[in-house]
């Protein structure tokens, strides 16, 4: 297809679609203004009925806990899947050097670099495990708590290297970790089968409205999503961030 | 919050434009980045979190590595391809 039959469709596309789009956007509800109760009712019942101040952990956790579940160990399929096709061409070894692109020099790690991110990790890490601490009180929780603690660990990668950032975060640690916390989250669910109500009910005490450990089973699960989030991703990350290594696969077979 | 969403369309068509893809990563995460800030705005800080991270580390990094393992070339050359 030529150039000029190209625009010619995509102009044809234009002149059928920007005034659908218009006329949409003019037609939307003001913001805020939203028609459906499920929010209103939410926002209402959740901080009588279940002593939490973040209506949107409440719906994660415990009226909607058995999405959550099925999110848990979708989330454990993929990055399984993922390690799984790479590590099988690529092997298990951990020594391969940096790989370098043709004719493009591998320039040291500047020490602006590595100051930066050393200083920053360990802040970002410990600013993760604090977002998924207060998942109950404040915005935030165990998947934006565990992503921020698996961003800390690219830091490192971004200001070690290779060799340290494979030292320190051993990927058999973290395997452990995702697969403890998609575990964890199972079991707090099979915890109320054991005294014949139904999966996932709150059986804990349920504490004080705006307290940190305020929730129940809730803090429970959503330390588990965190667990397995910060692995898993760390995993993915560390998977991928392989790829650039080395091929040595030749002595792997 | 107008200004925002200009902003935020102008990242996107920046997106597009962009013909280098590892300029183009560049421009996907300063996407993501006015994105994230657009959903704070809205009252959505949950999701602000999350976009954050994905949006300005997750997908660009992967991105980038796989530009780099693709750059690296590491099949193994036949003589006769050899350049």
């Amino acid at each position: 297809m030529n150039a000029e039959a190209r625009s010619l469709i995509f102009l044809l596309a234009c002149a059928g679609l920007v005034p659908a789009v218009v006329v949409l956007i003019l037609h939307l509800p003001k913001f805020g203004a939203h028609a459906l109760p499920y929010g209103d009712l939410i926002n209402n019942s959740a901080p009588r009925e279940r002593h939490v101040a973040n209506a949107v952990s409440a719906v994660n956790f415990d009226y909607r806990a058995i999405d959550t579940l099925g999110e848990e160990f979708l989330l454990l399929g993929a990055v399984t899947g993922t390690v799984v096709l790479l590590r099988s061409k690529r092997g298990e070894r951990a020594d391969a050097p940096a790989g370098q692109v043709e004719g493009r020099p591998l320039r040291p790690r500047s020490d602006a670099v590595s100051g930066v991110t050393r200083l920053l990790a360990p802040v970002t890490a410990l600013f993760g495990v604090n977002v998924a601490l207060h998942g109950m009180t404040t915005p935030g929780g165990g998947f934006q708590g565990g992503v921020i603690i698996a961003s800390a660990m690219v830091m490192v990668f971004l200001g070690e290297g290779y060799r340290s950032w494979r030292k320190s975060a051993p990927s058999v640690a973290f395997d452990a970790t995702e697969g403890a916390g998609a575990a964890l989250y199972a079991l707090c669910g099979c915890a109320s089968l054991l005294v014949g109500l139904p999966f996932l009910t709150n059986l804990l005490p349920l504490g004080t409205l705006r307290d940190v450990f305020s929730g129940g089973l809730m803090l429970i699960e959503n330390a588990g999503v965190t667990l397995a989030v910060a692995g898993g991703f760390t995993v993915l990350f560390g998977e991928f961030l392989e790829e650039t290594r080395v091929d040595c696969r030749s002595d792997d077979s | 919050m107008a200004l925002l969403l200009l902003l935020a369309a102008a990242a996107g068509a920046a997106v597009v434009l962009t013909r280098s893809p590892p300029r183009q990563v560049f421009a996907m995460a300063a996407n993501g980045l006015i994105l994230a800030v657009l959903f704070e705005i809205l009252q959505a800080p949950d999701v602000a979190l999350a976009e954050i991270v994905i949006g300005a580390v997750a997908l660009p990094l992967m991105f980038l590595v796989i530009l780099a393992s693709s750059r690296m070339d590491r099949a193994p050359r036949r003589p006769d391809t050899e350049r």
